[in-house]
């Protein structure tokens, strides 16, 4: 395909509040533009308009001036968001329904064919990892589980464009990494992914681009690697190095034209080193239930 | 096709609409209420009204069904609409290919679902109650209370359930118009409150303009008749039930229930028009 998943053209929102029509600029004059089969970061502080935006994309909300289209339709289109998942910031669901219901509830309000309907709840629901938990009722769930069932109403459906805003609120890290991947496994099958987020370290191994929002301004859009990379820089990772040899590589440096900015010792970040540790006990766990109920039987 | 689609979202979201209410307590609680005071009018059995008893029951029970249906359809309706903007969950169903209209549509259906079980409940604790309180008076007084025909005429019943339902029907679809532009509960709650009481006095008006003399007062108040529904129309359960001669004909419940329908229609179409424009 060839049109874009999302064009956004001089999208302007102002939100009237107060009393004498005293206006609110949630978003100012922007443009993006999201192509197929990408995975695009919304980024910015609070209130910068990520989920004013997400909302208008959606047709939610109703933009002041500007326009906006999914795939080439207006998203004041009904049928412009045929084919898009959506989940929520800080989603609430229908309280009194169980995981499951709910999950095939919005299967069939997006007219998924009722002979399909049991096997795409389950592969979701199993997806998210809430298999354990889809027979209980939504009130009964904590914060990341809400989060990870909204994640799979998203996609029941199979939508071509998902769109997700803060889809890592309140999700442990074990729990974001696991929606990276299924970002990532989106990705594979041809899917687009747009995804608002302030936690960057999150956003940086996941997003091919991602935009910069600030008071409802884009500040800076492009390929994360573009942006983050120093241009002229380069460092070597080594171990095992001895004191003369370090001298030795220095002086070669030296000899090359090249200057020596720096030296760090690289650091694991936190995020892949309470994984790794998660990760270790995780199955161990496992390995002793395993053992426990061999022994039990 | 694409309306055979529109049909199985309004009912798939009337549906849930209704699980919503029937898992919640508060309408189970006035049922049981409800049904307590239609069963406690037995009580009065030992002042002996004779036969004059079955007629007591009879208004004792659809004075309940009115009153607390009335409170049952508001109440209902408001709460069904707010928790859904509430709790956003409105703005994922709304981001689903589906029109405004068919969701207004089946938090609609699922109230007046609602009120239809409840409706048909109270009906059937009244008609009960009703066989076994003749059945008692038949044993006392002997067959010939029956000469001039059946004591009880049970169907009567279910047309006054079926009538008071079509009204309240109406409540409901007010009470959603009332909600697409308001921002909270008990403002809803107290304006659909007021529309109601209005409805109920409205034919005081109509009595007024028929006095008037022609000009902008009369057409005035006229409007005001035409605007909010004539709730007095149904009010027929004297004609109905005992009055043997003069049966209630058909075609007068069939033209409340278009009377009914029509302005459930117009009141759901004018919420739709504020809540297209309104930013959830
Ligand atoms: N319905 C509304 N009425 C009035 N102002 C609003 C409304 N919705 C959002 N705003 C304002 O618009 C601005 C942008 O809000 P938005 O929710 O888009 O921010 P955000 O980037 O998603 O922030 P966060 O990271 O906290 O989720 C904020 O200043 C907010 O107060
Ligand atoms: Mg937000």
């Amino acid at each position: 395909m060839n049109t874009p998943a999302i064009r956004i053209k001089n999208l302007t929102k102002d939100f009237s509040v107060g009393m004498r029509g005293v206006k609110l600029r949630a978003v100012d004059d922007l443009c993006l533009e999201v192509g197929d089969n990408e995975i695009f970061g919304l980024l910015g502080p609070n209130g910068s308009g990520k989920s004013t935006t997400i909302k208008i994309i959606l047709g939610l909300l109703e933009a002041s001036t500007g326009t906006c289209e999914i795939y080439g339709k207006p998203s004041k289109q009904v049928d412009a968001r045929r084919s898009v998942g959506f989940l929520p910031e800080a989603p609430y669901f229908y309280r009194y329904l169980t995981g499951r219901e709910l999950v095939r509830y919005y299967a069939r309000m997006c007219m998924v064919p009722r002979a399909k309907i049991d096997a795409a709840v389950n592969s979701v629901v199993e997806l998210v990892g809430m298999t354990e938990a889809a027979d209980r009722r939504v009130g009964t769930y904590s914060k990341g589980m809400l989060q990870r069932i909204g994640l799979a109403q998203s996609l029941v459906h199979d939508p071509q464009l998902v769109m997700l805003d803060e889809p890592t609120a309140g999700v442990d890290p074990l729990g974001s990494a696991a929606i990276a991947d299924i970002v990532r496994e989106l990705k594979r099958r041809g899917k687009t992914v747009l995804l608002s987020s302030h936690l960057l370290a999150q956003i940086e191994g996941l997003c091919d681009r991602v935009a910069i929002l600030h008071r409802g301004k884009l500040v800076r859009e492009g390929r994360v690697d573009d942006l983050v990379e120093e241009k002229d820089a380069e460092s070597l990772v080594v171990e095992g190095l001895s004191a003369e040899g370090r001298a030795a590589v220095e002086a070669t440096i030296q000899a090359q034209g090249g200057i020596l900015a720096r030296i760090e010792k690289p650091r694991l970040s936190l995020d892949a080193y309470f994984l790794k540790e998660v990760h270790q006990r995780e199955s161990e766990h496992a390995a002793q239930q395993v053992k426990t109920g061999s022994q039990k039987s | 096709m694409s309306l055979l689609n529109s049909f199985t979202r309004i009912r798939l979201i009337a549906g849930t609409t209704f699980l919503e209410a029937v898992r919640q307590k508060f309408f189970n609680s006035l049922l049981i209420i409800s049904i307590a005071l239609v069963a406690s009018s037995t009580f009065f059995q030992q002042f002996d009204f004779g036969t004059g008893e079955l007629k007591f029951i009879t208004d004792f029970g659809f004075g309940a069904l009115f009153f607390f249906g009335s409170i049952l359809s508001i109440t209902a309706t408001t709460q069904l609409f707010f928790n859904e903007i509430e709790n956003r969950t409105a703005l994922t169903m709304l981001a689903k290919p589906v029109y405004k209209l068919e969701f207004l549509a089946g938090k609609f259906l699922g109230a007046h679902l609602l009120m239809l079980s409840f409706s048909l409940v109270i009906t059937l604790v009244l008609s009960g109650i009703l066989y076994w309180r003749e059945a008692a008076l038949l044993a006392r007084l002997g067959e010939d209370v029956l000469l001039d025909g059946p004591l009880v005429r049970y169907g009567d019943v279910f047309v006054f359930g079926f009538l008071q339902w079509i009204k309240f029907g109406i409540l409901a679809a007010i009470t959603l118009f009332v909600a697409s532009f308001s921002n909270t509960n008990l403002y809803t709650i107290i304006v659909s409150f007021f529309v109601l009481i209005i409805c109920q006095l409205q034919y005081i008006a109509r009595d007024a303009y028929s006095g008037m003399e022609a000009g902008l007062e009369r057409f005035l108040v006229m409007g005001l008749g035409l605007i909010f529904p004539n709730f007095q129309l149904f009010n027929i359960g004297d004609q109905l039930v005992f009055d043997v001669e003069q049966a209630l004909p058909l075609t007068t419940v069939l033209r409340l229930a278009v009377y009914g329908l029509i302005y459930t229609c117009a009141f759901i179409l004018l919420a739709q028009v504020n809540f297209r424009r309104r930013e959830i």
